[in-house]
């Protein structure tokens, strides 16, 4: 007998995603997500609204599909890329989560969030912030995000974002 | 100052090259700021930036904060974005809409003509006759004017009309203006990024053909696996759909072409390929324009109209806006450009291939971006101070043009016809000729 999705079952899936990509355990960080997943960090229209269709605007990242993230996953580790050599250290903050509609199959979830990334590279510490908006569901007996919709309300780049610091 | 300090350029013995102090050096920037950022045309924006009556955006020349505004007749004019009483910033938002600018500090207003329409309280200020003689308007900008909707301003009254300045080049401004009898549009959505490097670096990298294999072997790592695998999951990639980049590529690839006062372009032969968005439009264009110039639409191609405007056409087709902050500081203003009126698809396709390459949260830019950092850490070695980067092609360049721009009937002051391994640098030296031609000379007394 299954139930609808607890604050406590959603914030130890958060938690855990955050542990997983902040310790670079990127195969089990990319298991916790669906196959057909939508990863979304949409650009800002102008000071107060960001973009909202991915088809006619532009996003900052925007990928369904997890091979997708697989590809990033892929250039991060690759060691071809000489704007991820080294991984940058960061820390993922999740708060300030919410259930907002929950079912026995599906949930969806918002939160809050700070991460603090030191560039070793430039001795360079920056954070970022902003709000995820999730979708999960039920598979296989597991909770797996299958729409991460990530806010990044300090959109000003300081020289490289990827997806191990948002 | 003396420019031959920065700039070594002596042809007749096969010698180019620069120094290393030319993106370090505080007076060096100073002088930047003052001969070409203020000294000279700056690119500002595109007029559907300020599309309809009363729209108007804001962006700056060097230090210089600037309102493009478009009155309610539909004249666009440029201002210093600044309130002539107290030197407040007036407009406060990337953009917007405003019959009336009112300053947030005093309530001096003004229309979207520039004109004053209210000092607060005027009658009971006590003002002396002569300032009541006073124009309180915003200041124009001493020289504002448009190509094909490209729009250009200058801090100083006497330069060349903006058509004798882009010269040649300008013809590449329309090969972008060209691709819909809509006329242009940027995508929503800006995405501003900034590095700790000199902003010579982007001039440079866009114009840089040498790099791409060495600086992007993620990248095309991940295009392989994609092409691999097709599925509805991926965008397809115009650099996996054309060989003419890659390493192993036999005969003409494309090349390079210089103009006078600094612009610069570099190309290559993608082909006509539905990984190109404009592919929809392949056979209207060709009818509209030729196919030579349609050709021409479906090169890779990346321009840079000096200082500080750039649009690439690659992976996708960005529009960028080069702002230096500091020595080691710039800011870059990015946005997709496209034809107004292509078809959904065809939109989506661009903003999807646009996403993974140009953005800083993408799979290329921030190779670059690091690479500009680690040169302006590796720029304080000076125990030899002359860069040895400028001097690929330099037995291959040739004076006037090729088969290739006789297409468009534009004829460069150099040109460089290229196998995919040449990666010609002497494209640089039209940077640094007009770099010093700017920057040399006496100082004001």
């Amino acid at each position: 007998m299954s139930a609808a999705l607890t604050r406590t079952e959603a914030e130890d899936l958060l938690y855990r995603e955050a542990l997983l990509i902040d310790t670079q355990r990127f195969a089990e960080w990319l298991e916790l997500f669906t196959p057909d997943v939508e990863f979304w960090m949409p650009a800002w229209r102008d000071e107060n609204t960001t973009t909202e269709d991915p088809d006619r605007e532009l996003s900052l990242i925007y990928y369904k599909g997890r091979r997708n993230l697989e590809d990033r996953v892929m250039r991060l580790t690759s060691g071809l890329s000489v704007a991820s050599l080294p991984l940058p250290r960061a820390v993922h903050q999740v708060t300030n989560v919410l259930v907002l509609e929950a079912d026995e199959a599906a949930a969806t979830v918002s939160a809050a969030f700070t991460c603090h990334r030191f560039d070793v590279r430039m001795n360079r510490t920056d954070c970022f912030f902003g709000r995820y908006e999730y979708r999960l569901v039920l598979l296989e007996g597991a909770w797996r995000i299958a729409r991460k919709k990530i806010t990044l309300l300090n959109d000003t780049i300081p020289t490289v974002v990827d997806i191990n610091s948002i | 100052m003396d420019v031959t300090q920065f700039v070594d350029d002596r042809p007749a013995d096969g010698v180019f090259r620069v120094n290393r102090a030319i993106f370090t050096d505080a007076a060096v920037f100073d002088r930047e700021i003052e001969r070409i950022f203020e000294g000279g045309w700056v690119f500002l924006g595109i007029a559907s930036q300020a599309e309809n009556p009363h729209d108007f955006f804001t962006t700056t020349m060097g230090r210089v904060p600037v309102m493009v505004q478009r009155d309610g007749a539909g004249t666009l004019r440029g201002f210093v974005n600044s309130c002539p009483h107290k030197g407040a910033r007036l407009a406060q938002t990337r953009a917007g809409n405003a019959r009336l600018h009112v300053c947030p500090y005093h309530s001096w207003s003004f229309d979207s003509a520039g004109r004053s329409k209210a000092v607060k309280s005027q009658r009971a200020g006590c003002y002396s006759a002569a300032f009541e003689q006073d124009d309180h308007g915003l200041a124009a900008l001493p020289r504002f004017e448009a190509y094909r909707g490209f729009l250009f301003g200058s801090m100083a009254a006497d330069v060349p009309p903006l058509a004798d300045y882009l010269g040649e080049a300008a013809k590449l401004l329309d090969l972008v203006a060209d691709q819909s009898e809509e006329g242009l549009e940027l995508v929503p959505g800006q995405v501003t990024f900034t590095y700790e490097a000199n902003w010579k670096l982007q001039l440079e990298n866009c114009s840089d053909a040498y790099h791409f294999t060495s600086a992007h072997p993620s990248y095309i790592r991940v295009l392989e696996r994609r092409q691999q695998e097709l599925s509805a999951d991926v965008v397809a990639s115009v650099w996996e759909n054309s060989d003419y980049w890659k390493e192993e590529a036999q005969g003409v690839a494309g090349g390079s072409y210089s103009f006078a006062n600094g612009h610069v372009l570099n190309w290559g032969i993608f082909g006509i390929t539905p990984a190109i968005p404009l592919y929809e439009s392949a056979g209207a264009l060709a009818e509209r324009h030729g196919e030579g110039k349609r050709d021409w639409m479906f090169n890779m191609r990346n321009l840079t109209i000096f200082p500080n405007l750039q649009v690439a056409e690659n992976a996708s087709s960005q529009l960028r806006v080069i702002r230096p902050l500091a020595p080691g500081l710039t800011e870059m203003r990015t946005w997709c450009i496209a034809p107004k009126g292509e078809s959904a698809a065809a939109r989506r396709q661009r903003i999807r291939q646009y996403e993974d390459f140009f953005n800083p949260t993408g799979m290329a830019t921030p190779d670059d971006t690091v690479s500009y950092e680690n040169c302006q850490i590796g720029y304080g070695g000076t125990v030899e101070p002359w860069l040895q980067g400028y001097a690929r092609g330099m037995t291959a360049t040739v004076e006037g043009g090729n088969r290739f721009s006789e297409l468009l009937g534009m004829s460069p002051a150099r040109s460089v016809l290229a196998d995919s391994q040449l990666c010609d640098e002497t494209l640089f030296h039209s940077y640094y000729r007009a770099w010093a031609q700017r920057m040399a000379g006496g100082d004001a007394a």
